[in-house]
């Protein structure tokens, strides 16, 4: 469980950072490290180097914008629990990103890290899915945006491409109450199933984790105010998801989940 | 009265652990923190495949890289575990032309640090042709699809038994009922891997092992025969050990190799098992299938029991314990639990396939009778709609039935089994749990209360920390009055330096802090059995009883001759030796030493000069049965699958308690292992053989937050052997999955689940429920 040999730079600012992984080809960035070192001490991951931007300062701040927040991709985990403006902004976001791992691991993951990586449960990716997140991106040519909802594409798989380096999220603030839930075998664990639900008055959407290859987000135009009724168009909407052949253990799960953080959004536990 | 107060106690009180200052301020020293100059790093290349030939193996490239300095293969280190005739197949120390399982060792890379080793390893080339893997132990019995070993069956353990007139009995009873059990593959995971580390020296031919085992004289031993290394140029020194759990009182192939690769290189050589190594490759556990067939009465008495257990081997037998023997030929023995079934018929048969080899770990075959006697009382009870705790109350063993007799022939001496179970209940409060389930479940939430009713073999004769039944102690009171114990245990965080320390203060009547008890170094430690089985408490505390003794008697006879007084007035306690009932007639025994070893012309008539012995003990009886009941409170939601132990009690009797504090730590580690086998842990291979939890994200241990708090009684049964301890290394892990699953089936019973596999998961209980509605 030791990485095999690599180049190692810590960039001062974006553009450099950019810069180096347009000069070496197969280089990754390096933030946070909590999931990155792990796939190299098991040789999974090969960079023939590792930009380091965590002493980029300036990619670590929370700023408020005129929509919600702008987070720097430098964000710990932990920060956007105990931020204030987040916890008062984007309150679900805080309490998603309180379900990632452990203290630890919140102490040292950031955001951009999470987002990059992709994991199909984890659970910032499916945030900015639902709020509808845009995620600022730098490469040569400079700076531009990518919605959330076009940046997931699959397991471990978003179209940032190779030689671009994520900067910042913007995120809105979310104009229905949303409810998060999650079912996870251990605190701290990735999820087995989970899902956000934006519950309007009349329409609203959830976008579910954890049983697809990417997040997914469905909107609906009614929902049922009886639970068994309720139960039936969780199930309807679970028919346009991708079980990946596991169906039998994720579809009820996925009802559930959407329940559940219904619920949530409504206010109950 | 006053006497009384000089003398405490030290027997049975809660001290402190002497260990806890060390290894909670991080000034322990582990395997890894042995380093001296010179030292070289070694890391293997495992089979990436469940079963195939080598056609080549090709090292020049790995040996033309930086900082390399060897690449040993088979022909470097011709060495087999097994090298004698219980079984026919022993394990290379290196793959001898052939792999047999993912993670088996066939390459060694020696550099001059653990990188370059890595590097160099993913150099070495390996053609293999692979062959079809046998994974499924029923299949192996029937040599299916072939056999793992050429030239062996399969089948490598097989034995059976029968009381007499048992068909008759089963036929007879009016009830019968059938269950499928099964165990899923666990291992240890001790917080501190596996380790090894030899140095040879040059100077006096020797060489010094540093090895994280718990059988420091056996592995001596292991060394010597298996590589004709004569014993005396052999030190086995054990540091500090970070969790054995019987995982580590195997000697292992990366034993042999780093041991050889020092001799070869004349360098010493470090390997220490990384995290994906060790689910690899520590031995795994609990590979085993019961079918299981139940005679009993309507009354809830149960008549007759007949078992064919099965345990998944593994490619090998681990060395020098099969763990599938282990759990399958000792469960049989004790498969009727705290139960009088006069009736047992067991079939055992153990297999070779394509996976890890299975040894110990915690409890070994307990875990596995309890889960299977547990499961078939509470299916009894679900039957006759019976409470759970009264089925148990009938078929328990009385008091008057001591020494009670098993069906398998195996003696119970006597112990609180009734007592225990009522203890249990009230504990836990189990009428009041009864109603609030009740009220529960009409709000939609399944509230289950599971019962274990367990014994615990403890104290055994032969156990897998080898087949030496006595445990030794020497014990030296310095010429300054304090007091250098040695002992041949290798403890692995269940705090003997404190508990040892404890039974001699009493003997010899000094302070705790003025005793050091050694252990883990064969240059100082008389040899003796090393830790497992549940037998340090017992024999290891034994020995150190009667040392003790052997000790306080020569210090009276000092006493009683300088104090001009009868050695049966002589009293000791406080570092001093005084006259009953005339304190002021008193000798420190700080006065005795000098005499014993610097005055010597004082010393008493008859007694040697020094006050130096060695005192060995061998328990009268073969085994000894601590007791208890474990009752577990659950909640399961059917939906998510997710189980939470939200309440749980205790009652255990293991005889005398030497430190009452060590003995709930020692429940408190097994309970939390018991909702890892229950719940959580499952080593996965898939249909390829390839091990696919291979890291701490895949194989789940529990966490802090999922164990509950418990409420622990103690029972105290002594034991007829020295200072009437019994064994209590494992009981909590042997009652405690039963607990559990007894309970998951309990709060379920609504949905028909009678729990029949560990560990159960989401998927089960949503397989389960999933179509009743939710």
């Amino acid at each position: 469980m030791k990485p095999a040999a690599f180049e190692y730079f810590r960039a001062s600012n974006a553009v450099q950072a950019v810069g180096l992984l347009q000069q070496y080809r197969e280089a990754k960035i390096l933030a946070g490290g909590q999931s990155l070192v792990p796939l190299m001490n098991f040789r999974l991951s090969r960079p023939s180097a590792l930009v380091d931007i965590s002493g980029i300062t300036e990619l670590a701040r929370i700023v408020p914008t005129a929509h919600g927040l702008r987070l720097g991709a430098l964000v710990r985990h932990q920060d956007l629990v105990d931020n204030p403006m987040v916890r008062e902004t984007i309150p679900v976001l805080a309490e998603a990103a309180a379900h990632i791992g452990h203290w630890a691991v919140r102490n040292r993951g950031t955001v951009g890290g999470s987002l990059a990586h992709a994991d199909p449960a984890a659970e910032l990716p499916a945030v900015m899915v639902a709020l509808g997140a845009d995620i600022v991106v730098m490469d040569a040519e400079g700076e531009r945006k990518i919605p959330a909802r076009a940046f997931f594409v699959g397991f471990y798989t978003t179209t940032l491409g190779s030689d671009a380096l994520i900067v910042a999220i913007e995120m809105p603030r979310p104009r229905e109450p949303v409810g998060f839930y999650e079912v996870v075998r251990r605190h701290g664990d990735f999820a087995l199933a989970g899902a956000l639900v934006e519950a309007g008055e009349s329409t609203g959407a959830v976008t579910w984790f954890g049983v697809t290859p990417a997040p997914v987000r469905m909107a609906w135009t009614a929902l049922a105010e009886d639970e068994g009724l309720r139960r039936q168009q969780w199930e309807r909407l679970t028919r346009d998801l991708d079980f990946a052949g596991d169906e039998a253990f994720r579809r009820p799960l996925a009802v559930t989940v959407a329940e559940r953080a219904y619920q949530r959004a409504r206010g109950g536990h | 009265m006053a006497e009384q107060a000089m003398r405490p106690q030290m027997m049975g009180a809660r001290v402190a652990r002497v260990e806890d200052p060390r290894l909670l301020t991080g000034q322990a020293r582990f395997l890894d923190d042995i380093q001296v100059p010179g030292m070289l790093e070694l890391a293997f290349v495992r089979s990436p495949y469940a079963a195939a030939r080598i056609l080549d193996i090709d090292t020049g490239k790995a040996r033309k890289l930086p900082g390399v300095h060897d690449v040993l293969t088979f022909s470097d280190c011709p060495y087999r575990l097994w090298q004698r005739t219980e079984y026919q197949v022993g394990q290379p120390a290196l793959a001898d032309g052939g792999v047999f399982y993912v993670g088996e060792p066939v390459v060694a890379v020696v550099a001059d640090n653990r990188y370059l080793a890595e590097d160099a390893a993913e150099a070495v080339r390996i053609t293999y042709e692979p062959l079809t893997p046998v994974l499924e132990m029923r299949a192996a019995i029937l040599e299916e699809p072939r056999r793992v070993h050429a030239g062996a069956e399969n089948v490598f353990f097989h034995r059976s038994h029968r009381t007499p007139g048992f068909e008759q009995a089963f036929a007879d009873a009016p009830l019968h009922l059938t269950a499928t059990f099964r165990l899923n593959r666990q291992t240890a995971v001790s917080i501190e891997p596996r380790g090894t580390a030899a140095l040879p020296d040059p100077a006096s031919g020797r060489i010094t092992v540093y090895a994280s085992t718990q059988s420091p004289h056996r592995m001596r031993s292991d060394f010597s025969e298996i590589m004709e290394i004569p014993e005396h140029l052999l030190r086995i020194v054990v540091p500090e050990v970070g969790g054995g759990f019987g995982m580590k009182a195997n000697t292992y192939p990366e034993d042999l190799v780093v041991v050889a690769a020092a001799i070869k290189l004349r360098r010493p050589v470090k390997w220490v098992s990384d995290r994906m190594e060790s689910l690899l490759a520590d031995v795994h556990a609990r590979d085993d299938i019961h079918d299981v067939e139940v005679a009993f009465e309507p009354s809830g008495r149960i008549v007759a029991v007949r078992d064919h257990l099965m345990a998944d081997g593994g490619a090998y037998p681990a060395y020098p314990f099969s763990g599938a023997v282990g759990e399958t030929s000792l469960a049989a023995r004790v498969l009727t639990g705290p139960y009088h079934i006069p009736h047992l018929a067991t079939e055992i048969d153990c297999t070779y396939s394509n996976k890890m080899p299975l040894g110990a770990y915690r409890g070994v075959w307990g875990p596995v009778a309890s889960f299977i006697q547990e499961g078939i009382v509470d299916r009894v009870a679900r039957r006759l709609a019976k409470d759970p705790a009264e089925v148990r109350r009938v078929n328990m063993i009385r008091p008057e039935q001591f020494p009670y007799r098993n069906a398998a022939g195996a003696v119970y001496d006597p112990g609180s089994y009734g007592e225990s179970l009522e203890r249990a209940l009230d504990l836990i409060g189990y009428e009041e749990r009864r109603r609030l389930q009740r009220l529960a479940r009409e709000s939609g939430r399944y509230l289950g209360i599971g019962i274990s009713a367990f014994v615990e073999p403890t104290a055994m004769a032969s156990s897998e920390a080898g087949s030496i039944g006595y445990e030794a102690c020497s014990l030296r009171i310095e010429p300054t009055g304090k007091v250098t114990a040695a002992m041949g245990l290798g403890p692995t965080g269940q705090g003997h330096e404190t508990t040892m320390a404890q039974v001699i203060a009493d003997q010899i009547g000094v302070d705790l802090q003025d005793i050091v008890v050694l252990h883990g170094d064969t240059d100082s430690a008389p040899f003796g059995g090393g830790t497992g089985g549940s037998r340090s408490g017992p024999i290891g505390g034994g020995a150190a009883l009667v040392a003790g003794r052997q000790m306080g008697e020569r210090l009276k006879t000092y006493a009683a001759h300088m104090l001009e007084a009868s050695f049966d007035d002589i009293e000791l306690g406080n570092g001093k030796a005084w006259v009953t009932g005339v304190p002021s007639r008193s000798v420190s025994i700080r006065e005795i030493a000098e005499i014993a070893y610097t005055d010597v012309k004082r010393i008493p008539p008859g007694l040697p000069i020094g006050l130096e012995l060695v005192a060995r003990y061998l328990p009268t009886r073969s085994v000894s049965f601590s007791n208890g009941t474990h009752i577990a409170v659950v909640e399961v939601d059917p939906p998510t699958g997710l189980v939470s132990v939200i309440d749980y009690a205790v009652v255990n009797d293991c005889g005398q308690l030497i430190n009452p504090t060590i003995v709930e730590g020692q429940i408190h580690g097994g309970v939390a292992q018991g909702v890892g086998a229950a719940i959580l842990e499952a080593l996965r291979y898939d249909d390829d053989g390839q091990l696919t939890t291979t890291s701490l994200m895949d194989y789940l241990l529990p966490q802090a937050t999922d164990v509950p708090r418990m409420q622990i009684a103690h029972l105290v049964t002594p034991a007829d052997g020295e200072g009437g301890m019994k064994g209590m290394g494992e009981g909590s892990l042997i009652a405690s999955p039963a607990a559990i699953a007894n309970a998951i089936s309990d709060a379920l019973e609504p949905f028909g689940v009678l729990v029949d596999t560990l560990p159960v998961t989401p998927r089960d209980i949503i397989r389960w429920t999933a179509q009743s509605g939710f």
